[in-house]
């Protein structure tokens, strides 16, 4: 069988209109050259290159290891076909051959394929991996991050020392198996806020501490705060956030601002999600906490209700990244009236008394 | 009598031939397997898609040839990932040492190399797409010099800076200028004619035009701009120079312009290859090619082997796009 090819030599651009024919060793390519003189050059199988990729009326290799290279291209279909049915391996790509035989199908079949490879590596992969960096990271690394983290918001707080103190001798009565050296501060300010760092950092703010009405209360709070720094809530959170964020980015930033944009909501209300399931754990191993100290769990569904008593607006569950406070009531409340006899901790009352006093010294 | 023959007659064509569907195939195959490898399968999916395109472009009824590999890209791909790994761990640990001068000399060097490699980068870039690129088994070539194209581009940013950008224009064309000054193709050479006078004035007229006419004036901007760019693009053919023309009016702009920007909006991104298509056939389409060019008799001139692709993965990091 004989093929139309375009052949040229390498040495000069002049195109030459030839004829190849295949064995299973080499091709065999014939054409008159510029001084009409009849010319065959053989090209062993073993030392072509195929030059481009796959398309449907398009075909060119490369020939030879020295330069300059020689090359043919060919449009013919026929030696398009017998390139992509032939046992040569290296020449032909079944896979492509394959995709582009019926080019709608492969197009909607390669769209659902992407659609669910990127929704498997968005809630699946990525998420698994970005949770297993930050529980494998060593303990110092954690503490490091959470230090580095405060020594850049601590030039912004007003620190309590007094009610520090005390709130540090406070924590340290409760039974609190904790893997990072746990270390309080009570922070002057008018926002009703606490939080924790990586590491073992638990910030409080004054004005919440002033609402606080029983120790119960307190340790319900300490517990909560202390299961986000054990469960490293604050590591997991960035690592699933940054690496989600990164891949909705790479995948979409390159296409337009608008999906960008869209698509960065989206990555918003599911990181909101994440959120939230983290703070249902941090409720729960708190109550463990308390019935390990010794405390009365009531006063976790207490400290919500405060809570609820100052948010003027209670934002719906799925925009706030605590669960609304009214579900968080309830869950808890259930799970106190559960609770099994218990001797109370007196200590802790004394010591709760020594904060509320070191914080209306200060308001003197 | 002077006999002229056909061939000369004939104007020199120059067409893009790619078709959206079999481009989808590839470019959605490829990003699958980027996100399957998590990332790691990138040059490969880069030399394939830039393959399509070259492969897609004829000149004269022969198509141009990508011959550069992915394993080559690779290799880049990784010399560039250590060396920005190195600089942000170097950035993160005097971070961490809370020492001021450490961090900021830190945070100084950062900035320093990333400026200072451009010009490597963009070299390095160069030379390896024009080493990988051939017509007809006849390669390119860049014959640049590092070190030199290092101090002009270092010049123009300091004068750009001095000048509160308005060298900007001139820096660019010289960039370009020197770039394609040293650009060979076979026995050809390019040159790039532009004046920065020319580009600063088009420019400045954007920016005094777009906001009263709410930015309908950018289709005559990058009418313009266009034209500017390829117009005096010029090739040398045995002491003979060849020129381009780009017939493209501001109402083609628009039609490409906004049809692109619906197609990707209403999509959500899917007709991206479609969109890319369409670009290249659009810039083919008005691109003529105007002077004696004879595409049967360029000479083959000696290979620069030139295998190293950093440069050109480098400049997608900063996302530059070459020419």
């Amino acid at each position: 069988m004989f093929f139309e090819v375009d052949y040229f030599d390498g040495k000069s651009s002049r195109s030459h209109k030839a004829t190849l024919s295949a064995n299973s060793l080499a091709f065999l390519i014939s054409y008159t050259n510029e001084n009409n003189k009849s010319k065959v050059v053989s090209w062993e199988i073993s030392n072509i290159k195929k030059s481009g990729v796959y398309a449907k009326d398009f075909i060119s290799f490369t020939y030879g290891d020295l330069f300059p290279f020689q090359r043919i291209e060919s449009a013919d279909k026929k030696f398009i076909d017998f390139v992509n049915n032939s046992d040569q391996k290296k020449l032909n790509n079944s896979l492509d051959a394959m995709l582009h035989k019926s080019k709608k199908r492969s197009i909607v079949f390669l769209l659902l394929t992407l659609i669910t490879v990127g929704i498997a590596t968005y809630f699946y992969i990525i998420p698994t991996v970005a949770t297993g960096f930050a529980t494998t990271l060593t303990k110092k690394n954690v503490i490091d991050f959470g230090d580095y983290v405060f020594r850049i918001l601590s030039t912004e707080l007003d620190i309590n020392e007094t009610a520090t103190k005390k709130l540090q001798e406070f924590a340290d009565e409760m039974t609190i198996e904790s893997t990072f050296p746990l270390k309080l501060y009570v922070v002057q300010s008018d926002d009703m806020n606490a939080f924790a760092l990586s590491g073992g950092k638990i910030i409080v703010f004054s004005s919440l501490l002033e609402k606080i009405e029983t120790e119960a209360q307190l340790a319900a709070l300490i517990g909560h705060e202390v299961s986000h720094i054990e469960n490293r809530h604050v590591l997991k959170n960035i690592a699933r956030n940054l690496s989600g964020a990164i891949f909705v980015s790479v995948l979409f930033g390159d296409i337009n601002g608008a999906t960008a944009v869209l698509m960065d909501n989206a990555h918003m209300f599911k990181q909101l999600s994440y959120t939230r399931s983290l703070e249902k754990e941090a409720d729960i191993f708190g109550l463990d906490i308390m019935r390990e100290s010794n405390v009365d769990l009531h006063g976790m569904p207490q400290l919500f209700e405060i809570l609820q008593k100052e948010t003027v607006i209670d934002v719906p569950t799925y925009l706030s990244n605590h669960p609304m406070l009214k579900n968080r009531i309830i869950y808890t409340e259930k799970i106190a009236n559960n609770q099994n006899k218990f001797i109370k901790n007196t200590v802790l009352k004394q010591k709760w008394q020594q904060i509320k006093k070191s914080l209306e010294n200060n308001n003197e | 009598m002077e006999i002229i023959s056909e061939k000369h007659l004939e104007k020199t064509s120059i067409k893009y031939v790619g078709k959206g569907a079999e481009f989808a195939i590839i470019y959605f195959k490829n990003i699958i397997l980027t996100i399957l490898t998590l990332g790691l399968y990138y040059p490969w999916a880069k030399v394939e898609i830039l393959k399509y395109h070259y492969q897609s472009t004829a000149l004269d009824n022969s198509r141009f040839s990508f011959n550069g590999t992915g394993k080559e890209v690779f290799r880049g791909f990784i010399k560039v990932y250590i060396i920005l790994i190195s600089l942000y761990g170097f950035l993160f640990y005097s971070m961490q040492t809370q020492n001021e001068v450490l961090m900021f000399s830190a945070i100084g060097i950062f900035y320093l190399f990333l400026l200072l490699v451009v010009p490597f980068a963009i070299h390095g870039a160069v030379r390896y797409r024009s080493s990988r690129s051939s017509w007809r088994g006849i390669h390119f070539k860049y014959l640049g010099d590092r070190v030199e194209f290092f101090w002009l581009y270092i010049k123009g940013v300091l004068l750009t800076l001095v000048t509160i950008g308005i060298y900007g224009a001139w820096f660019q064309v010289d960039i370009r200028k020197y770039i394609f000054s040293h650009l060979r193709f076979g026995n050809l050479s390019f040159d790039f004619r532009g004046d920065g006078g020319r580009l600063f004035w088009i420019n400045l007229k954007m920016i005094l035009l777009m906001y009263p006419t709410l930015g309908i004036y950018s289709f005559w901007y990058y009418k313009n701009l266009w034209k500017f760019y390829a117009e005096n693009t010029t090739i040398t053919q045995d002491g003979k120079t060849i020129n381009f023309k780009l017939k493209v009016e501001a109402g083609d702009v628009f039609e490409l312009v906004v049809v692109n920007f619906f197609l990707i909006l209403f999509t959500l991104g899917i007709a991206t290859p479609w969109v890319a298509v369409r670009t290249l056939k659009f810039f083919f389409r008005f691109l003529k090619i105007e002077g004696e060019f004879n595409t049967d008799t360029i000479q083959q001139t000696e290979y620069d082997d030139y295998d190293d692709a950093a440069g050109d993965d480098a400049l997608d990091f900063f996302d530059i796009d070459l020419l």
